[in-house]
């Protein structure tokens, strides 16, 4: 792979005058001087979802260089390639800078640059045009948010504020089922204790190339066995104890002949089943009654019987087993299924609220900001969960969304979008449909930092400035070991960027009064109000200043909310080393710059907590599905002669779409490549670095062949993050292909999750 | 300050992330472009056999950069005097004498020289020695970013450093040792 992929090695040139030259604005030697500043500012990560810690070193106003912080315990002092490739991401050249406005077609990237001012100022006059057509149906104006930091401020702006009840987030086209799967069965999403699990069986979550923190690096430093099941041979797979490659989708057969072989040879833990169990008794008699034996889970995942019965009987020996539930996206229709049987694995196990098994564990609770939430009579329900069994009412279901605003079977029209850091252009199948949907907006605004594909759809974009130039809320981490972290402002905005509060600030400033007036117009309710306490009253007690939030910067909402909670050394701790937790000054080093932060017996392993495991879930029999998992045939994996079925994944120097254009990281990967069976690819003469179309029902898309024998022949991979569109992002632009221009969009009705790998296509040499 | 330093590898725990190699090349403004590095890693042996039955045991990365020689062949090949051990132990490089021959880059059996074009001349890892050594840090860029931390770094001449301590207690070996080059750098069994 590395030979074409990357070419690192390098070979003596003739020249130097041939070699190519090229040089980062930033990337000079440090030399100090006496009058130089040098200060090292502790702040969170924000190249992945991960948010790591780190200390960022600044001279002059000019960050040198981040490390990582040594304090967090989710991140372990360690910082990836794409955190140490973040000051690529604050000095990139294609950065937003300014707040523009459309003034060519959607798309064709022609904008003009304004100020602020006049940024808020369109938004109102189209905003309340829209409001005055909808009657102050608030829910008309969609919004979005695919940025794990502020979350929840911005839904607090668009939904508790000004009243949408359609809010959408990357949930959906990521791990809904997981968290909707664990959450019904044993009444808590939970934490999974890797670092205490001294068997690890993995299906597809590609920890070593998609790194999660702890998790990966607790592998990394954890002397246990680890098992892998994957279509495609990764580098966790090669890593692996064990690797059992299997047929896509067929992860659930896998768990189904485990819970059948501990169920016929009582392998569980009787003493926990007894206790917590409900509905053993269907669960047992409807899982034998299948035959799900290991013979039967071959024939559907190609793994040998042999070593389904020995990988179950190891786990159900160990002492502290764990079946990993994943991260990722969701692939198949029965994913939420699949998520389910395997938090029954660990729940026959026992592994559930103990070391090594999903913990419930302790997390630190902040206390709650109070606002004045306006109750608008007019604004509408949501409507995207229609149909869905389950769904998550706050991120909702964007396949199912898009699809009735494309169909106009949505109770009402959705004519304004505001879209933060969620490329949809690039991040569920089907971009057609994605464009189609944009195109029908009467107001589109974009808050991002890059001129994505989805920025170039905007009418109006404004630029929010990277993770390196803000205060964000303090934020609590993780069960097991517990922390606070905070991410302090390492410099000042670029540009004419600012950070998400102050944009919302400007534009509730700006949207306050206008928007009032148009409830007033139309919200009964609200002129009751009015006839009883006056306008101005009426106004500030019904709580229609859109920028209540935002009266004080985060820096002194942070320390009001901080020292009131948990004191002053609290917030000393946050603000120079970026991280509290109850052992800071007590954590030691264990070896090479490895820590040990909470001792042992402070962990969280097991909390006093009434909790049930729920073997059968009425709810779904009602809605015509499998209340206990099971299999049908329409799961099976079948690919006609000459197709493939495609997978996706990614890269470990990328994520998703959000670092295309990362200088640095391109280095890595600059393209993706198709993965091809290496014996399918001979016969059909395809060569390492050769072009193909590769083609589905939606259309086709062009990439080099990376021929392997890490795949199975019937299945081919590539990354997503790649193919993008926008002429702006110079470094990305059509460097390899989207994987979302021919995945099917197709999403199960548990979740309503995109269902991502459930696409065949074909592949022709070009 | 005397001191000999040196690194030790636990490669076997290498998962080829790339932020060793992405910190050293911010921390020491290391041109952009792959082929200008200071240290790399190298994937060795491939998977085989067929899908189903696949041999991953010949897979292994593989920790590659200056093996700062005690007896170090790019010290001997340079016309210019241009390079020296350091009081450190370090293999370094009189800037200014350094016109370009190459002769180091030919000499280095280790392929660890590339050529840095912004100062015209040839660069290679001197465990940060300009950067974070100079600033009082005592760990290099790629170790500390390393999720494995696999890379243990220290001073030889010191018993009680860790990577003293995991020389004596760990079987290791080094690069092409035949040739003599007396090589720092120490991969762990």
């Amino acid at each position: 792979m590395k030979k074409i992929e990357t070419s690192r090695r390098r070979f003596l040139q003739g020249s130097v005058a041939l070699c190519v030259y090229a040089t980062s604005s930033f990337s000079f030697t440090s030399k100090q001087n006496s009058t130089t500043t040098l200060e090292k500012i502790p702040y969170l990560c924000n190249m992945c979802r991960n948010k790591c810690a780190g200390f960022a070193r600044v001279e002059d106003g000019k960050v040198q260089k981040l490390d990582p912080n040594h304090y967090f315990p989710k991140s372990r002092n360690m910082l990836c390639p794409k955190g140490n490739a973040g000051i690529d991401a604050l000095y990139d050249s294609d950065r937003l800078k300014y707040p523009l406005i459309r003034i060519g077609n959607r798309g064709d990237g022609r904008y003009k640059k304004v100020t602020w001012d006049e940024a808020y100022e369109y938004i109102k006059v189209k905003l309340v045009d829209i409001l005055e057509e909808q009657k102050d149906n608030r829910s008309t104006i969609a919004y979005c948010n695919g940025e794990g930091f502020n979350k929840d401020e911005y839904i607090k702006f668009f939904g508790s504020k000004i009243g949408s009840a359609n809010f959408l987030d990357e949930g959906s086209i990521c791990l809904n089922t997981k968290l909707g799967a664990t959450q019904l069965t044993i009444g808590d999403i939970g934490e999974m204790d890797v670092a205490g699990s001294d068997y690890l069986i993995i299906s597809g979550a590609n920890r070593y190339e998609s790194l999660i923190t702890p998790d990966s690096i607790d592998m990394l430093h954890t002397k246990q066995k680890l098992v892998v099941l994957d279509p495609r041979c990764t580098i966790t797979a090669i890593k692996a104890d064990a690797y059992l490659p299997l047929n896509p989708g067929t992860d659930l057969a896998f768990c189904l002949s485990m819970i059948y072989i501990a169920l016929k040879e009582k392998l569980y833990s009787q003493a926990y089943v007894k206790e917590y169990f409900n509905d053993f008794d269907k669960f047992e008699s409807d899982i034998l009654s299948q035959n799900y034996t290991a013979k039967w889970g071959e024939s559907k995942t190609y793994i040998p019987a042999k070593r389904i019965e020995q990988i179950t009987r190891e786990f159900f020996q160990a002492k502290n087993p764990l079946y990993y539930l994943g991260r990722r996206s969701v692939w198949a229709q029965n994913d939420f299924q699949f998520r389910r049987a395997m938090v029954l694995i660990n729940a026959l196990a026992g592994s559930v609220n103990r070391k090594g098994g999903i913990i419930f564990g302790k997390p630190i609770r902040l206390d709650e900001e109070e606002i004045n939430e306006p109750l608008y009579s007019n604004a509408e329900g949501r409507f995207d969960l229609e149909g869905i069994v389950y769904g998550s009412q706050k991120g909702g279901s964007w396949l199912n969304f898009r699809d009735k605003i494309l169909s106009h079977t949505a109770p009402y029209p959705i004519k304004a979008m505001f879209i933060r850091k969620h490329n949809l252009m690039q991040n569920m199948p089907n971009i057609a449909k994605t464009k189609a949907m944009l195109e029908m907006m009467d107001l589109l605004v974009v808050l991002d930092t890059m001129p994505s594909d989805t920025a170039m759809m905007a009418d109006v974009i404004l630029p929010e400035c990277t993770y390196l130039e803000r205060e964000d809320m303090v934020v609590s981490f993780n069960r097991l070991e517990p922390s606070l972290a905070l991410r302090n402002k390492v410099i000042e905005p670029l540009y004419e960027s600012r950070s998400m509060q102050d944009i919302l600030k400007g534009l509730g400033k700006k949207l306050s009064m206008p928007l009032f007036e148009v409830s007033a117009k139309y919200d009964e309710d609200l002129q009751e109000s009015i006839a009883e306490l006056g306008t101005e009253k009426a106004y500030k007690e019904g709580g229609y200043d859109l920028a209540e939030l935002y009266k004080e910067s985060t820096a002194v909402r942070n320390k009001k909310l901080i020292t009131r909670q948990f004191g002053e050394a609290v917030y000393t701790s946050l603000k120079t080393r970026g991280v509290w937790h109850p052992y800071i000054e007590e954590q030691k080093e264990l070896y090479n710059n490895y820590y040990q932060y909470y001792p042992p017996q402070k962990r969280h392993y097991s909390v006093k907590r009434k909790y049930k495991v729920n073997c059968y879930l009425k709810k779904l029999e009602k809605y015509g599905f499998d209340p206990i998992p099971c299999w049908h045939k329409h799961y099976d994996f079948n690919v006609k002669n000459g197709e493939f079925r495609l997978i996706t994944g990614r890269y470990i120097t990328t994520t998703q779409s959000a670092t295309a254009n990362n200088i640095m990281l391109k280095e890595f990967q600059e393209e993706n490549f198709i993965w091809i069976n290496s014996k399918v690819a001979q016969e059909a003469g395809i060569n390492i670095g050769d072009y193909v179309a590769v083609s589905s029902s939606l259309g086709s898309v062009v990439l080099q062949a990376y021929p392997t024998n890490k795949i199975a022949p019937q299945v081919v991979w590539f990354s997503h993050g790649f193919g993008i569109q926008s002429n702006e992002m110079t470094h990305a632009h059509a460097k390899g292909a989207s994987d979302n221009m021919i995945i099917e969009d197709k999403f199960e009705k548990i979740y309503g999750c995109a269902t991502m790998h459930e696409t065949n296509v074909t592949i022709r040499k070009l | 300050m005397m001191a000999n330093y040196a690194m030790a590898f636990d490669y076997k725990l290498c998962i080829n992330c790339h932020a060793c190699e992405v910190a050293c090349k911010e921390e020491n403004g290391v041109d952009l472009g792959a082929k200008n590095h200071r240290l790399w890693i190298e994937e060795d042996g491939e998977t085989e056999g067929n899908f189903w039955n696949l041999n991953r045991e010949k897979v292994e990365f593989i920790q590659m950069q200056c093996q700062q020689c005690e007896e170090a062949p790019c010290l001997k090949a340079c016309p210019n005097g241009a390079i020296y051990i350091d009081e450190r132990g370090i293999v370094r490089l009189h800037k200014e004498r350094c016109d370009l021959t190459l002769a180091c880059m030919k000499a280095c059996p280790y392929d660890a020289r590339y050529i840095d074009e912004k100062n015209a001349l040839t660069d290679k890892c001197i465990f940060c020695a300009d950067t974070r050594l100079a600033r009082g840090e005592t760990t290099t860029a790629c170790q500390i970013s390393c999720p494995a931390k696999l890379r243990y770094f220290g001073d030889l001449d010191d018993d009680e450093s860790e990577i003293s301590r995991v020389l004596r207690e760990r079987k290791h070996f080094k690069l092409k040792s035949e040739l003599g080059t007396k090589p720092k750098l120490f991969y762990l069994e």
